[in-house]
């Protein structure tokens, strides 16, 4: 009888577990909406001043950050392409091959992790991935202290705003500090959702609606950000045209092999997050970009598989990638499909950040 | 590209990357190939053989096309174009130029490779406001 009764017990027990899961899940599901763009943060740890983003901006766009000084973070963060290159593949350190598409930068900001596969976790630690990558600015950090710390210029601007020495740690947080000023700047979305309900055209409405409901995107792309600052498997296919580019093959087996993949020789895939974390989940897994700006920031996925919104638009439609478990098809018709194309456009579009290089010294 | 006959006229400058050990050998070997006619084959033929471009090969690939050697020896060892190639770094300086292949396109900059639909949208785009005009 006691048996029985405590089956009783753990049968209620479990029902309200679920229950209680259901309407989380319920929850969580509801309060997804898009939110408009605050105030960047300035953290504690590098709080942003006038000085700083304007050493920052010097340091950006400074080819001093590249070993062969060809390169600047400016160079594959084009303000005139909208903090992109416009590439499929990432510009290169010379003779060598990315195999990443580079993100826009605005809005940066409010990413939580970095990199396509979320490796950094602030952008202070982001600063000095690319300087010292042989495929990106392939610059040695202790040496860039000494080139940037022979500049007087640099030397005095470093302990104006620091208090100290040029260092890297502090080259990457005046870097930082510029970046955080790249913010979308009078986006229709963000007027409509402060009240200004003719900030977005009748079709841009509609569109919005295919966003937050038959298209699903909100799932994912919520937020102030517009993105849900995690990783999804979507199973986006190999880009076909750097399959057999032996640069394009090198770098990725050099990126498993540093991450400590046993199997890098034989490396036919970019799995992702999985490189670093090796957790099955994160296999193929890559982070979520923020949609805003996204009209301007084409091609698109890590690899710039994609052209232009439409073929990114009908991915999603026909439910992702080969063998995802994450997206199912949409079933958008031709006029939804144009709508909420209309609304990832028209909507999420800002002024245009004009920002031009400054002196170097 | 048969339908942009007439209509795009291609420049084609010399940027030899400083920390290469044969761009500049190249460079020259380009622009002898040039003062014999051959430029787009010489060109054609060093992006194929890169990075095999030391002396001897370039050597070779001079015979190859039937150049006159003993004169493309001679050039290449004097560094007959220099002036030329001189002059197109001093106006990638200029132009605040680091990056190969570069590329201006009716004063549009395009930096990195690219594939060929991304020249053609902007020839065509280009042409078009041409007409415009």
């Amino acid at each position: 009888m006691q048996s029985r009764g405590s089956i009783r017990v753990f049968l209620i027990a479990s029902l309200v577990f679920a229950c209680f899961l259901c309407l989380n899940a319920y929850a969580s599901e509801r309060k997804k909406s898009i939110e408009p763009l605050p105030q960047p943060p300035s953290p504690k740890y590098n709080t942003t001043t006038p000085e700083k983003v304007e050493l920052g901006k010097k340091l950006f766009f400074d080819r001093r950050l590249s070993g062969d000084g060809t390169t600047s973070c400016a160079s594959c963060h084009d303000p005139e392409k909208t903090f992109t290159d416009a590439s499929e593949i990432s510009l290169s350190y010379p003779t060598t091959r990315n195999f990443r598409n580079a993100p826009t930068l605005i809005n940066i900001a409010y990413a939580k992790s970095f990199f396509w596969d979320g490796r950094a976790k602030t952008l202070e630690q982001q600063a000095e991935f690319p300087i010292m990558s042989p495929f990106e600015m392939n610059q040695n950090l202790d040496f860039v202290e000494e080139e940037i710390r022979i500049v007087p210029e640099y030397r005095e601007a470093f302990r104006r705003v620091f208090g100290q020495e040029v260092n890297i740690k502090l080259i990457a947080k005046a870097l930082a500090a510029f970046q955080r000023t790249l913010v979308s700047q009078n986006a229709p979305i963000d007027r409509y959702l402060r009240g200004d309900k003719n900030a977005l055209s009748d079709e841009a409405k509609k569109g919005l609606e295919i966003f937050t409901g038959k298209g699903k995107c909100i799932k994912c792309h919520h937020g102030a950000y517009l993105s849900d600052q995690k990783f999804h498997a979507l199973m986006v296919p190999e880009n076909p045209k750097y399959a057999n580019e032996e640069k394009f093959i090198v770098t990725r087996r050099y990126v498993a092999k540093i991450n400590k993949y046993p199997d890098y020789m034989n490396i036919k895939e970019d799995l992702g997050r999985y490189f670093k974390t090796k957790k099955k989940a994160d296999y193929k897994a890559f982070k979520t970009p923020t949609l805003r700006e996204v009209a301007k920031t084409a091609p698109y996925m890590h690899n710039g598989i994609f052209k232009n919104l439409d073929e990114v638009i009908e991915f999603f439609n026909k439910g992702g990638g080969e063998g995802n478990r994450e997206l199912k098809p949409l079933g958008l018709n031709d006029e939804e499909k144009r709508v909420l194309k209309i609304f990832l456009t028209e909507a999420l579009s800002g002024d245009d950040l004009k920002i031009k290089p400054p002196e170097i010294p | 590209m048969k339908e942009l006959e007439g209509k795009v006229k291609l420049v084609v400058k010399f940027f030899p990357y400083r920390y290469r050990d044969h761009a500049r050998i190249a460079a020259e070997a380009a622009v002898e190939a040039w003062r014999q006619g051959k430029f787009a084959e010489m060109h054609e033929l060093l992006i194929k053989k890169s990075p095999k471009l030391d002396r001897e090969s370039l050597i070779a690939y001079a015979k190859e096309l039937n150049l006159n050697v003993e004169k493309f020896i001679k050039a290449i060892d004097n560094m007959e174009g220099a002036d030329i190639i001189e002059r197109d770094l001093k106006l990638a300086k200029e132009l605040d130029l680091y990056v190969t292949p570069a590329f201006f396109i009716n004063g549009i900059k395009v930096l990195g490779v690219r594939d060929a639909d991304y020249f053609k949208n902007i020839i065509f785009r280009e042409l078009e406001n041409a007409k415009q005009r």
